[in-house]
């Protein structure tokens, strides 16, 4: 059954769906049961560790591996000798260098020791002597428009990709007010707590590979391709996954070098990144610049938006880098006149890879900063600005949001949670002073990336087994998706089992990124469930020698209006039915093409901010995703927990640092990358809408990952603004921004005191 | 599962004199609560062959009050430390900095003996690849580079990171002193004496010799009003200090400073005891002139590089906090 032949679900289908359903692995999590890809054990398996460039643009001179060959329980070193048929980011960039070749950033892939432990792999590891020629590095790509800047993969030509509509210069000419500024953002690391990495194991001529990934479907598609065998001979097991946020999107180098290592050596091969190699070479979010003008009439109408950005990619492009840095400017607010120039630079640093809202979060920061400003200048209250300039299309496109009131609800919602209306103390002692700000954001996805297929079958006592090739990424796929074929059949939960994260499971799922997961499978698992239910009905129709008609399932039994006929209790009649397979097949084949599905959102924060040492506690945060109908409260509560974390420390703590003398980066560990840790996270509300949007899909559900990060930062930084008075430019607002800016401030207050005086 | 040796050789030692009689050579080291020990080997920036595990030798693992001093044994944990109610109603300011140091799992390992012996936490030393003086190198790297968590108090080394340890400001504030053994006998030196900035034949943050072991530390007794330490990080927890301030001050009858000591953490490569700030106070009632007057003082002679100028106005603003 075909998704787009669904009845909206409507709140009369719906009991399991909507309702806190604990996670149904939660024990298995909890109690360490759980096997994650680095708990892959296999029978003489081994260990392989990655050489790594210490130099950030260099030609590989000599490789020796005399010494690391030597070590007892070395059973290979793999360079880019032992894999010169082999690929890796870009079609002719080798995945291991040969002595020639080029390494472009510190922590580039060189060799691979394998080993029979980690241990002696480590050893070996730092025995391996790579000499470098040198190159010029160029890690800050402000200067990479310098007359002697070097020239690096893909920064041959730098072009610039516009975007947008109307003429934004004549727009600006009649604009009352025009506000402006330089924003930076900085790289920030997914540093999800599980690495990248696999287990690979050749068995004949095809391969198993247990691997850490949103995408077990495109994992084995991709390696296929560059190994030059089919589909079917790739294997790929994602059993439960310690998070991705955009970094798993894509199979990546360790997972390559499992599978040839272990097709190298005759034995299962494990290879996962250690956490410097996750800060150095596993992705990360893209660093920006970012020149944006905004022009507006008196009333607030948004009549100019003119961007000039410069996103920083890293020395290779990634499938899956996917920084929509341009989508707010054009999407956002209703605005005739807009440019987005984006200019995408290449650096001797490494690749930059999707992170939850890839692009969108850097340039809400911005672009909502400014809202934020305009509010300001013009007198007029920052909630009603947004309502003035509310966008109800795509004006790209010029089609009609799924559900164009979406962000006027989330206006409405974090408005009424976060008491908008009434008085806030923004003194409440000497040195301390409080602040609270608010952000809207757009976001692109959320909705359906088919095909999602997934097949139902009862199995002979009556349970029922749901297949498919998804993967949970620890969001909760493995639940909602149960909850929802729960609804379609009336089953109860707990004789539901899905199978997924194994390509051998079940047909294609999509990869799970830009929150598409729950909008493709959701209406692909209920085609399917009922599917199961209609051929359920057709072979007990058969069984019984009665009218197809008559038949109904409630879940437990299947019932007849005949007069004489007993109700059949479900396990009853499929073990009468056996050896017939009772089963349905569902499919989310296409997205809808008359709207746009769209999932928008708001936030509004509350800041304190310490004169006298700089420091910025959030107090407050508010959120209100547009995720649509809200399949799980609780997991949904979760993503809003761990999106409002991760927007804290996009505001205030985290950022990659880089010595661009040395071109390294100097804080590629969890001491000195600063996560915020549960003392810097604060009340968080999520000011639920729980609105299904079944224009955007027949289950009415859109996905929530980005959306309550998104306005995060903008809201803190606004808030930051209403209690001191200071706009920052650049994240994170650490404490040294905070006191360089307030000591400019009290020097120029001075300054300006004694020229009056 | 196999484990990472993090030596090449471990010997667990149980007996203090047989250790302390047998020569400890270049390529061997003592190692207690290994939270710096660990990370420096795992990391290749420290490589030594032997760790001599002096867990088991009966060193002391106490607290104890003997007249005006509190004698705290050096592998009494931060956790042990920081749970002691008398020291904590005595003096203050220990409890309230060893609250703020790293976490809680770490104060369960770390020794307060270790504490005293980090090496600097400069994300330049820190890496194996960089080449830097304190590690035997030439120059600083850091000099040029990202200077926001290095020193602000100018010295005649290379080096400019900073002592790492919240504990040993407030240690140089309250006059501790540590019990020193050796082959050669056993010393006793002030924290503010053993603690001391590298020197052109000495690169370390400190002046224990290869082959010494601290016994335990002295605390004198509080014989101050009130003392407390308080810090600033990039996040509520979990860094080393951007800047701390460990300060006690004593009261005299008529309301005014009889006795003030000030010292900073995360300024310079020693605990950095501001003198002219603590004077200032003496004989002064607390009022707003006397600590601003205090608290400008603190930056006498500090010399931030381009990215710690805030650490002036940090200092500035924990000194206004800490009186206040």
């Amino acid at each position: 059954m075909r998704a787009a032949e669904l009845d909206d679900l409507t709140e009369a289908g719906v009991e399991q769906v909507g309702q806190p359903v604990r996670r149904v692995d939660a024990v298995e999590k909890v109690t360490g049961r759980a096997r994650y890809s680095a708990d892959i054990s296999l029978p003489g398996q081994l260990v392989g560790v990655i050489v790594r460039s210490e130099r950030p643009h260099a030609t590989i001179a000599s490789i020796d591996t005399d010494a690391a060959c030597a070590v007892e329980g070395v059973v290979a070193v793999m360079t880019g000798a032992d894999a010169t048929q082999y690929a890796w980011y870009e079609d002719d960039e080798p995945l291991l260098p040969r002595v020639g070749d080029t390494v472009r950033f510190v922590g580039d892939d060189v060799a691979v020791v394998v080993a029979e432990t980690e241990s002696i792999a480590r050893r070996a590891a730092a025995l391996v002597d790579v000499g470098y020629d040198d190159l010029r590095p160029l890690t800050d790509v402000e200067h990479v428009d310098d007359d002697d800047a070097p020239t690096l993969l893909g920064n041959e030509e730098i072009e610039t990709e516009a975007e947008g509509r109307g003429d934004v210069e004549t727009a600006f000419a009649r604009a009352d007010v025009v506000v402006e500024g330089t924003f930076r953002t900085p790289t920030a690391v997914h540093n999800a707590m599980e690495p990248h990495g696999a287990v690979a194991d050749w068995r004949g001529d095809q391969v198993d590979v247990h691997t850490s990934t949103q995408g077990i479907n495109d994992v084995r598609e991709h390696l296929a391709r560059r190994l030059g065998v089919d589909h079917s001979q790739v294997r790929v097991v994602c059993e439960y996954m310690g998070g991705g946020f955009g970094a798993k999107q894509v199979p990546w180098k360790p997972t390559m070098l499992a599978v040839i290592a272990s097709k190298l050596t005759g034995a299962p091969v494990k290879v996962m990144n250690d956490r410097r190699s996750e800060n150095l070479a596993a992705g990360k979010r893209n660093a920006t610049t970012q020149r944006v003008r905004i022009g507006a009439m008196k009333n607030g109408s948004v009549v100019a938006i003119d961007a000039e950005i410069d996103t920083e990619v890293g020395a290779y492009s990634v499938p899956g880098e996917e920084s929509a840095v341009q989508g707010p400017y054009l999407h956002l607010y209703q605005c005739d006149d807009v440019r987005v120039r984006t200019r995408r630079l290449r650096s001797n640093l490494g690749p930059a890879v999707a992170f939850r809202g890839p692009g969108y979060l850097e340039s809400t920061f911005v672009l909502e900063s400014l809202m934020d400003e305009l509010a300001v200048e013009l007198g007029i209250d920052p909630i009603d600005l947004r309502r003035r300039n509310h966008a109800g299309r795509n004006q790209q496109e010029d089609v009609a949001w799924s559900h164009p009131d979406g962000i006027l609800r989330s206006y409405e919602r974090v408005a009424e949670e976060s008491g908008w209306a009434n008085s806030f103390d923004r003194e409440p002692s000497e040195r301390i002073r409080r602040g609270r700000g608010f952000a809207a954001h757009d976001w692109l996805a959320a909705s359906a990336t088919p095909p999602g297929h997934a097949t139902v079958e009862f199995n002979f006592d009556g349970s029922v087994h749901v297949g498919l090739s998804a993967q949970d990424l620890g969001t909760g796929t493995r639940t909602v998706l149960g909850q929802v074929v729960a609804d379609a059949m009336g089953v109860d939960m707990a004789h539901i089992r899905l199978s997924l994260g194994d390509t051998s499971t079940g047909p294609p799922s999509p990869t799970s990124a830009g929150s598409t997961t729950v909008p493709t499978m959701a209406p692909a698992v209920r085609a399917a469930a009922l599917a199961a239910v209609e051929d359920l009905l057709d072979a007990a129709a058969e069984h019984l020698e009665v009218d197809r008609n008559t038949l109904s399932f409630d879940g437990s039994s299947v019932q007849s209006t005949v007069a004489d006929l007993d109700d059949q209790p479900l396990a009853e009649l499929c073990a009468d039915l056996s050896p017939r397979v009772v089963h349905g097949w569902g499919s989310k084949e296409a997205t809808p093409d008359d709207v746009s599905p769209r999932a928008q959102g708001s936030a509004e924060a509350e800041v304190e901010v310490d004169l006298d040492t700089g420091a910025v506690r959030v107090t407050r945060i508010v959120v209100g995703p547009d995720c649509g109908r809200i399949l799980n409260r609780r997991l949904a509560d979760s993503q809003v927990l761990g999106g409002v974390t991760q927007g804290i420390g996009f505001a205030l703590t985290e950022r990659q640092l880089v010595d661009h003398h040395l071109g390294m980066v100097m804080n590629p560990d969890l001491n000195e990358y600063l996560l915020p840790t549960a003392s810097d996270t604060c009340e968080i509300v999520h000011a639920a809408l729980d609105i299904p949007d079944l224009a955007a899909n027949e289950v009415g559900a859109k996905g929530i990952g980005e959306l309550p990060l998104l306005p995060v930062p903008a809201a803190i930084a606004n808030a930051v603004h209403d209690a001191i008075g200071i706009r920052f430019h650049d994240l994170p607002i650490t404490r040294q921004r905070v006191l360089d800016a307030l000591s400019a401030r009290d020097r120029s207050t001075t300054n300006d005191e004694q020229e009056s005086s | 599962m196999s484990l990472n040796p993090i030596a090449e050789r471990y010997v667990r030692a149980d007996n203090l004199d047989d250790v302390l009689r047998t020569p400890l050579d270049e390529s061997s080291a003592y190692f207690a609560g290994g939270t710096d020990m660990v990370p420096l080997q795992r990391s290749g920036v420290t490589s030594v062959e032997t760790l001599v595990d002096v867990k088991a030798t009966g060193l002391d693992r106490s607290i104890e009050r003997h007249g005006d001093r509190w004698r705290i044994g050096a592998l009494t944990t931060l956790a042990e430390l920081e749970d002691h109610d008398g020291l904590a109603d005595d003096v203050g300011a220990v409890r309230a900095a060893l609250r703020q140091v790293a976490t809680r799992q770490i104060r369960n390992r770390a020794t307060i003996g270790g504490n005293l012996l980090q090496r600097p936490r400069c994300s330049y030393f820190r890496d194996a690849q960089i080449d830097c003086w304190m590690k035997g190198g030439d120059g600083c790297p850091a000099r040029d580079g990202l200077t926001e968590y290095l020193g602000v108090v100018p010295n005649d080394s290379p080096c400019i990171a900073v002592q790492p340890s919240d504990l040993a400001s407030v240690l140089v504030m309250a006059g501790a002193s540590v019990e020193i053994s050796s082959a050669s006998g056993t010393r006793h030196v002030d924290v503010a004496d053993l603690l001391a900035g590298p020197t052109p034949d000495r690169r370390s943050l400190h002046s224990l010799k290869h082959g010494e072991i601290i016994r335990s530390v002295t605390i004198p007794t509080g014989n101050h009003s009130h003392s407390t330490y308080v810090k600033a990080m990039d996040r509520a927890v979990w860094q080393f200090a951007l800047v701390g301030l460990a300060a006690s001050v004593t009261l005299a009858d008529d309301g005014t400073v009889s006795k003030a000591s000030l010292v900073a953490s995360g300024v310079g490569s020693v605990p950095h005891v501001l003198a002219a700030s603590a004077a200032a106070l003496v004989g002064k009632e607390l009022d707003d002139e006397t600590v601003r007057t205090c608290a400008d003082l603190a930056v006498d002679g500090l010399r931030p590089s381009r990215d710690n100028g805030y650490k002036l106005s940090l200092l500035t603003g924990l000194v206004r906090r800490s009186l206040g």
